[in-house]
């Protein structure tokens, strides 16, 4: 199993979100993770990411427990909207290359392929010729793709991906779903956060739905019918 | 002899040019994570270490060092654990510390023009051993951040994100701060531990007006660092030879500041980005 939530509780301060949650994710299986806003869908990508602790239950990643750095390393992790705020110009290939940081040693770093690995990553998301620019002059749905291509670029055998079709154009969408795909057939879990699975319908495994603090499998019929998406 | 060339003009070039290289290095990860006046708190806490050192007979530097270090990374290590948060708690221990060092002068009769050389800085009575210890310092902070320049950049950029991927981020906090403290100790000599963060700031601000990327800003805010030192000593030299070299660098810093916010506009308008 690459990701596994064993009667996990939390909640924020008196107000509780996960109330005993379950899920197993087994290798190579893309899942989409829905709800309502405030469900706890970003809530529970943290909790994997080590970054909140749970107030009971268990959790295993790759595994190992989220707390442990390297297993951390091995996940690829693309928040929802941009963190950086600056006056600092900073480059779509600097932003990219970040990813790389946590996997690649300190010294002796293999340049040549880092650069590779980063046009690669672009080149998934539809940025290849966009490695100079400056991340801030960019539309909002070019600066998530570059978010994306972070999380992309270590190649990783985890993706935790937090609303990664945001503000990105609907001719896309598709293209980046099959990239997903792709990632998850060649051996990589992807569980991605996503308000509507229509962006994935065609390529994902399962729909988990957070509800009253637990997670159930739908059907897309069965998503469409609860939360009456158009 | 021209008063140019003199040995004590060129111990201040040096001292300058090793502070105009290292300042604006560090001082490109504090200004991206908004930390922008923490070099200006680090030099109020070296201050009230210059005046522990005082009365303990300890040489200046000394006493700045160990006081800017010890208490920036337990300023840090506090703001992690959520300990003090805020602009209040920041300004009362900054503050502090200034305070507690004007009375532990003034108690030693030490509140002279020596003090006075410590706040504001005065590169031309640096002697070898000044210009040595400034080098060394400011050779240990580039030498620190070359290796670790990506995770540094990677915290920079997105703090949360970083942990998330397994990087040391409180090591690396704890790295940032204390090679402050060591910039804000070599620069003490050569424009005063009140003006000296303006060198963390400046520069990079600069930079940042003329570059599309993290890499660039920090190239173009050491060029901008090393000639506003060098061009601001030059100005301080110059007949009647009577200005603060101290303050004719930072305004130097100022002016290149302008022109560059000048120059990065127009560049911006003859070549408008995509989007």
């Amino acid at each position: 199993m690459s990701v596994e939530l064993s009667g996990v509780r939390f909640s924020y301060g008196a107000s509780p979100v996960l109330d005993g949650a379950d899920l197993s994710l087994s290798t190579g299986e893309f899942v989409v993770l829905a709800g309502h806003n405030g469900s706890g869908k970003s809530t529970l990508l943290k909790l994997c990411l080590g970054l909140l602790r749970p107030d009971a239950g268990s959790i295993r990643v790759l595994g190992g427990s989220p707390d442990d750095a390297s297993v951390r390393r091995r996940i690829g992790y693309a928040p929802q909207g941009l963190r950086v705020v600056t006056s600092i110009p900073i480059s779509v290939g600097e932003v990219v290359t970040a990813g790389l940081t946590p996997t690649t040693p300190t010294i002796r770093r293999d340049r040549a392929g880092e650069r590779e690995r980063t046009r690669s990553a672009l080149a998934a998301v539809g940025m290849e010729d966009l490695v100079r620019e400056c991340l801030f002059e960019l539309s909002g749905g070019q600066q998530q793709r570059t978010i994306l291509a972070r999380a992309l670029v270590a190649d990783p055998p985890l993706l935790l991906l937090d609303e990664p079709t945001t503000g990105i154009d609907q001719q896309l969408r598709p293209r980046l779903a099959q990239e997903l795909r792709a990632r998850a057939d060649a051996g990589a879990t992807v569980l991605a956060v996503s308000h509507d699975p229509d962006d994935f319908h065609a390529v994902l495994d399962r729909i988990l739905v957070i509800s009253e603090g637990r997670l159930r499998e739908m059907t897309h019929d069965q998503f469409h019918a609860h939360f009456e998406v158009p | 002899m021209s008063v140019f060339t003199a040995s004590f003009a060129i111990r201040a070039y040096i001292a300058v040019a090793a502070v105009g290289v290292a300042a604006p290095l560090v001082g490109s990860f504090l200004v991206q994570r908004r930390l922008a006046l923490i070099g200006d708190g680090i030099g109020h806490l070296a201050f009230a270490g210059v005046a522990i050192g005082v009365a303990l007979s300890v040489a200046p530097v000394w006493g700045a060092l160990a006081a800017s270090l010890i208490g920036a990374i337990a300023l840090d290590r506090l703001r992690a654990a959520g300990r003090i948060a805020g602009d209040l708690a920041l300004a009362l221990v900054f503050y502090g510390a200034l305070a507690l060092g004007i009375v532990l002068l003034g108690a030693t009769h030490r509140f002279d023009s020596s003090a006075l050389g410590v706040l504001f800085g005065d590169p031309f009575v640096a002697s070898d051993g000044d210009v040595l210890v400034a080098v060394v310092l400011c050779a240990l902070v580039v030498a620190a951040i070359v290796p670790f320049y990506r995770q540094l950049l990677a915290v920079a950029l997105d703090e949360e994100t970083a942990r998330s991927s397994g990087l040391p981020v409180d090591a690396l906090n704890v790295l940032t701060v204390a090679l402050t403290a060591l910039l804000v100790s070599a620069g003490m000599r050569v424009v005063g531990l009140l003006l000296v963060a303006s060198l963390l700031v400046i520069p990079v601000a600069a930079g940042s007006r003329l570059a599309h990327s993290f890499r660039d800003t920090v190239r173009w805010a050491i060029v901008i660092g090393v000639l506003s030192g060098l061009v601001g000593l030059l100005v301080a030299l110059a007949p009647p030879g009577t200005l603060a070299p101290g303050g004719t660098i930072v305004l130097t810093s100022i002016v290149v500041f302008v022109i560059a916010a000048f120059a990065g506009r127009r560049a911006a308008r003859r070549h408008p980005r995509s989007s």
